[in-house]
């Protein structure tokens, strides 16, 4: 068992990056100001992210689930669609119209159709990269990378994941990790960065884990003791440890140690039992619920998103696929140029379009169900749109020019159509929004100020947002 | 009326009529003010002080509203035409100046996002008000230019009771004109610690030291405020006595901030404390035992002099210049990284001198396979990267922001920039075009030549003109000949390294004693920036003057810092000394770096940690490179994953930035749980095993893992603890003490073994062992 690869996002060293000064932090001090619940383990990133955040904005959503669709859906094909277009344009699906009248969506999504009242879409995204790598990453992050790069060098001079971000400037308070991804790492022959907290430190990085949630035996290394260790053996460790430190005044004169000393508290409450641990517990969804998302790796992912946002984490990312796709009609993501004879229009309607119509609706269904709808943002979003004109492989290739991205949740205008694109869905007619003002309008509607300054490694400032579209808001 | 000359008289009351709402609560405050219309200083100190042209709102590259100002107020003539030409002239309204969107917005008239910046009676507001009612000027070439600005003090001590201190500006202009502008310039403290009020007040928040750097239009001046508090019997503090020049200096300053430092470090701390700074390497029980016992009064001496002189020195700074070299596999291939690696270790071996060193890899060319240093420009593809990192590695100097626009905390022009990027135009590669994957143009497999051509220029982007070379800091540009095949960089190698230039020997400098101190004298170490004084400056000389006298030698330097008492405090915790963080008052406590960490560890176990593609028993100190193996190509081994999680930078940055001393949880649960550590520990081949299974007593077997472990023996409590479990475990009688702690504890079954890797587990997760204390 490798526990590396899962990623724990709660932060207390860095003191002069979060703004306390002192080292001297009293460990008393910290679990009264934090609360006992939280074992004042985010007291530092509360009291830094005060001091971060320009000015107040009104909190429209206490959480999101961000549905990242890995490879480039075709908006042509789904929710912008172009019936009056040529042929070669507008393709073989058909429109159906939905509850919104004039707001057709395909017609393999009979059931989304019947939730176009809950969501808002944005016809008019648009940006310049081509590859995946670079277009991941300007999705992933809000901002537009040096260069468009298909194999694009993850570094930490590139700009951090959203729900990084938001750990950053404003930490989930429920003793759950603020920000979770899963179940892939994304890749196009090289990682796809903007997957990680970057240059904010390894401290924000998500919660991350590639552990399948289909899977019967769905468990996280993170949650579970290895072999030869038992709780009460990690429990003598821990009472040893703790001899040891009392000899010396560290844990009084230094926060890092302190906060590094929390850590043990947490890490052990988490492989013995926590609620945590349950939160990560698909099995105590009913069958018919886990049937009713689909018995699909994203299915339960989604399903997996609500029980985790339910539990308190700030910020859930769902990868649809860890890989670009295009050529199968049972795995992988929304490339679907058709080499080598897959055409995209077998694979979509035999793949992508049926889960994403058990699953989406369900999705929205259940957080209504749940009471959880009106303070949750749903992004659903790839990287980028595909071509307007049908290529000789009877398929779409890329198109960043103009793609749709659609929004749900009880703080977004419901049935809402922001921005247009012009006849053949190719560029954005009216309303314009780019990926940094896509992230402006994620924060903004989580009451983070888009305006507000994250520092690189050199200490140059770096603004986090471009200018969030607020007409969407409810 | 009003604009009859450029310098004029208003009323104040004449103003608020244009200003009803503010009017009634309007206090009553002097009831003429004297303004002038000057658009490059008037209303440009405005724009800075309401924060107009900050980063953050309209100075941002891309504007805030529609609405963007230079950053800073750097470009005068373009801000004038921003404000009076662009979006239909909306912004001022010459017949009805309050109508101006230019006041109307700040003063929060009109709804604005970033809020309210001053009020309708303040002086921004007349100096606006005035300038539009003369009908908005540009600059004119006649105007006066600001020259300089006087700041007073420039370094001051507070002492309680006293809890604020007044700043105050003087302007001086090309006319000989002088003017206060205390009220106009804007104030950034460094810290929380302190607050400043908009006419230069600074005020305490806690006690320590920080930086207030002072702006007003292009001038900037970093002023230093420290507050003391009066602590009793502060004036008979006891200083260590100096052992050399760093102490004088160091000793000096907490005399005069009234600072009380931790008394020395013990034999213990000591001894550890000096092998993982000086070599990365833990000490053995035995070499800690056999210090502690030492009674000779120069034994912390002579164990420097020892450890300057070992082999792991060398290893410990191939390490830290491998890091910020960027040397790694993907763009310098395995072998590449390799032969770096060894000439890197090589010259640390033979005690280089560092301007020899640097000037070798400032000339590196031809066959990177063949001439190590070649890969210095290997690593670095374009004129820009090239010149970002020489200036930062070599000079200390964050050039980055200069490339965009001036650089808004120093001198740095975008002139300067491109003159100085224009020495790296003419470096070029030849090599065949073979990757693993033909999509990934970052990385380079196989050999590369290094060439210098004759041709090749950088473009300024300000003025889309070809730069020439300039040196940083100098006005005249270089006497380099422009046909000359490798002139450029010949000139540049001899002016960076020259004993002369202090940039490279001052960052040099502070480089090695931030690797020993913990923090820099200027921190981040390569940030030397006008606005980011040393904490030492006399020191930084001393120690500069001292580097160039031994001729760059970086164990010279390196011992002249360790014998030091500075170096030797300790960290006990005094009302003085609590909130200090900058002056070496107590040691600077930071979590120990990955590969000395990890080497720790498998010493203390006594078992080597597995990296992909290296043989067993290499140490991470050790590895030459990032990761030899990809992860695509096999799963990272437990090392690689320890290393990533604990900070290890991935060398692309050319920044010590790069590496992360943070502690995360993730880095709990690899302690606690993961395969690397369980395995490690539970390993029959390990040290801990031998121990269990000899006939040494449980007393001699805990003193034992404890001077491994900790460089120091137990603690009664802590050996009690320990023996009492191990004795438990052999059935053998437990001290009545401790049958409580047995009991509650060793309720499964256990033997020898197993409760001897929990109590090293527990040392090796002790905060004494984790962090440099």
């Amino acid at each position: 068992m490798n526990l590396v690869n899962g990623k724990f996002p709660i932060q207390l060293s860095r003191h002069q990056q979060l703004g306390v000064q002192s080292s001297v932090l009293h460990r008393r001090d910290a679990i009264r100001a934090g609360g006992a619940g939280l074992l004042g383990l985010n007291l530092p990133k509360i009291l830094a992210a005060r001091d971060k955040v320009k000015t107040p904005l009104v909190q429209r959503a206490k959480r999101v689930i961000f549905l990242f669709q890995w490879g480039g859906p075709s908006h042509i094909d789904m929710f912008d669609m172009k019936p009056n277009a040529p042929e070669e344009v507008r393709g073989p699906l058909k429109p159906i119209q939905s509850v919104v009248p004039g707001l057709p969506i395909c017609e393999l999504m009979p059931r989304m159709s019947k939730y176009m009242d809950q969501v808002c879409l944005i016809r008019s995204v648009h940006h310049t990269m081509t590859n995946h790598n670079s277009a991941g990453y300007y999705a992933l992050s809000g901002h537009e990378p040096p260069s468009n790069d298909q194999r694009l060098r993850d570094s930490l001079d590139l700009y951090p994941a959203y729900g990084s971000v938001v750990d950053y400037l404003s930490p989930a308070t429920t003793g759950m990790p603020t920000s979770v991804s899963y179940p892939y790492t994304i890749r196009d022959g090289s990682i796809t960065p903007g997957q990680h907290a970057s240059f904010l430190g390894k401290a924000h990085d998500p919660f991350f884990f590639e552990n399948d949630p289909n899977d019967d035996a769905f468990t996280l290394p993170q949650l579970r003791l290895p072999s030869g260790l038992s709780a009460s053996r990690l429990n003598r460790r821990r009472f040893i440890q703790q001899t040891i430190d009392k000899q010396t005044a560290l844990l009084e004169s230094s926060g890092a140690a302190q906060g590094f000393d929390l850590y043990y508290d947490r890490a052990i409450r988490m492989l013995t039992s926590d609620k945590v641990r349950s939160a990560f517990d698909l099995t105590q969804e009913s069958e018919s619920v886990r049937e009713s998302y689909g018995r699909t790796t994203y299915g339960q992912s989604c399903l997996l998103s609500r029980r985790l946002i339910e539990s308190g984490v700030k910020f859930v990312t769902v990868y649809f696929s860890n890989s670009i796709g295009g050529r199968s009609i049972d795995k992988g993501g929304w490339d679907t140029h058709g080499f080598d004879d897959t055409r995209m229009f077998e694979i979509i309607p035999k793949y992508h379009l049926p889960i994403t119509e058990q699953t989406l609706p369900t999705l929205l269904e259940d957080l209504q169900q749940r009471g959880l709808y009106d303070d949750t943002l749903v992004v659903w979003m790839g990287e980028f749109g595909r071509t307007p004109k049908i290529n000789k492989n009877v398929s779409r290739d890329h198109w960043p020019q103009c793609y749709t991205v659609l929004l749900a949740g009880g703080c977004v205008k419901q049935g809402y159509v922001y921005g247009s694109s012009d006849s053949h869905g190719a560029t954005p007619d009216e309303n314009p929004v780019t990926p940094e003002d896509l992230a402006a309008t994620i924060y903004y509607a989580l009451g983070i100020d888009p305006a507000t300054e994250i520092y690189t490694r050199d200490d140059r400032p770096l603004v986090i947002g471009g200018d969030p579209v607020t007409e969407i808001f409810a | 009326m009003w604009c009859m000359s450029r310098q004029f008289l208003i009323f104040l009351i004449a103003i608020s009529c244009c200003a009803e709402a503010a009017h009634a609560k309007r206090p009553q405050k002097q009831a003429m003010v004297e303004t002038d219309s000057r658009f490059a200083i008037e209303v440009q100190s405005v724009l800075a002080k309401a924060g107009c042209n900050a980063g953050t709102c309209h100075g941002n590259f891309n504007g805030k509203g529609g609405f963007r100002l230079s950053l800073r107020g750097q470009d005068p003539s373009d801000d004038h035409q921003w404000i009076t030409r662009d979006h239909a002239g909306r912004r001022i309204n010459l017949m009805d100046p309050a109508e101006s969107l230019l006041l109307a917005k700040p003063t929060g008239r009109v709804s604005h996002q970033g809020g309210r910046r001053f009020d309708e009676d303040s002086l921004e507001y007349q100096i606006l008000f005035n300038w539009i009612a003369c009908g908005a000027p540009a600059e004119a070439d006649e105007d006066a230019r600001l020259e300089s600005i006087d700041v007073l003090p420039l370094d001051v001590v507070v002492r309680d009771p006293a809890d604020s201190v007044n700043i105050s500006v003087l302007a001086r202009y090309s006319d000989g004109s002088s003017r206060d502008v205390t009220s106009l310039a804007v104030y950034e403290p460094s810290s929380l610690d302190v607050e400043v009020t908009a006419d230069g007040t600074v005020i305490r928040k806690k006690y320590g030291e920080s930086t207030v750097v002072v702006r007003y239009l292009q001038k900037q001046v970093p002023v230093r405020v420290a507050f003391v508090p009066r602590v009793k019997g502060q004036r008979r503090i006891q200083y260590p006595e100096s052992a050399n020049y760093v102490d004088e200096h160091v000793f000096t300053k907490l005399k005069e901030l009234g600072i009380k430092p931790s008394s020395l470090a013990s034999d213990e701390v000591f001894v550890r404390r000096v092998f993982l700074d000086a070599i990365g390497v833990l000490p053995t029980a035995d070499e800690a035992r056999a210090f502690i016992s030492n009674d000779s009064p120069t034994k912390r001496v002579d164990l420097i002099d020892t450890l300057l002189s070992r082999d792991e020195f060398a290893e410990f700074w191939a390490l830290k210049w491998s890091d910020v070299l960027r040397n790694e596999e993907k763009v310098l291939d395995v072998k590449g990284v390799e032969v770096y690696h060894d000439w890197i270790l090589q010259s640390m071996k033979e005690n280089k001198p560092i301007d020899q060193f640097v000037r070798e890899l400032l000339l590196g060319r031809g066959s990177t396979f063949e001439n190590p240093p070649a890969n210095f420009w290997r690593s670095v593809r374009t004129p820009i990267a090239r010149s970002e990192t020489t200036a930062r590695l070599f000079l200390g100097v964050r050039l980055g922001c200069a490339k965009c626009h001036n650089h808004p905390f120093d001198r740095w022009t975008q002139d300067d920039y491109y003159d100085w990027t224009s020495f790296f135009a003419r470096i070029d590669y030849e090599w065949e075009e073979k990757r693993r994957d033909k999509f990934d143009k970052n990385e380079f497999v196989g050999d590369q030549v290094v060439k210098i051509t004759d041709e090749g220029e950088v473009k300024n982007a300000r003025t889309g003109v070809n730069a020439q070379p300039r040196f940083l800091g100098l006005h005249q540009f270089a006497d380099v000949k422009a046909t000359g095949t490798d002139q450029r960089i010949e000139e540049l190698a001899a002016w960076i390294t020259s004993a002369d230039n202090k940039f490279f020997v001052k960052s040099q400098v502070n480089r090695i004693w931030f690797h020993l101190m913990g923090r820099g004298l200027v921190e981040p170490v390569d940030d030397f920036r006008l606005t980011n004084p040393a904490s030492h400056p006399a020191l930084l000389n001393a120690l500069a003057d001292r580097f160039v006298s031994s001729k760059f030698d970086l164990r010279a330097l390196a011992r002249d810092i360790l014998i030091s008492n500075a170096y030797q405090i300790g960290s006990d915790i005094n009302e003085t000394n609590q909130n200090d963080e900058l002056n070496y008052s107590r040691v600077v406590m930071k979590r120990y770096q990955a590969e000395v960490l990890l080497d720790a560890q498998c010493q203390t176990i006594g078992r080597p940690a597995k990296f992909n593609g290296y043989p067993e028993g290499m140490r991470a100190v050790q590895l030459p490179g990032d990761r030899k193996v990809r992860r695509r190509e096999a799963s990272p081994a437990d090392g690689d994953l320890f290393l990533e999680a604990f900070g290890k930078p991935e060398r692309l940055l050319a920044c010590e930035c790069e590496r992360s001393d943070e502690t995360t949880l993730n880095q709990v649960f690899i302690l606690c749980a993961d395969d690397g550590m369980v395995d490690r520990l539970a390993d029959p081949n390990n040290l801990l095993k031998q121990l269990a299974d000899s006939d040494m007593s449980n007393r001699a077997i805990v003193d034992e893992v404890f001077l491994s472990a900790l460089s120091r023996f137990p603690m009664d409590s802590e050996r009690g603890v320990a023996v009492a479990m191990l004795n438990h475990a052999q059935g053998k009688e437990v001290d009545s003490e401790y049958r409580s702690v047995t009991d509650q504890y060793l309720d499964d079954e256990v033997d020898r073994w197993v409760v001897l890797q929990d109590i090293v587990w527990a040392l090796i997760n002790s905060k004494e062992y984790v962090f440099r204390h």
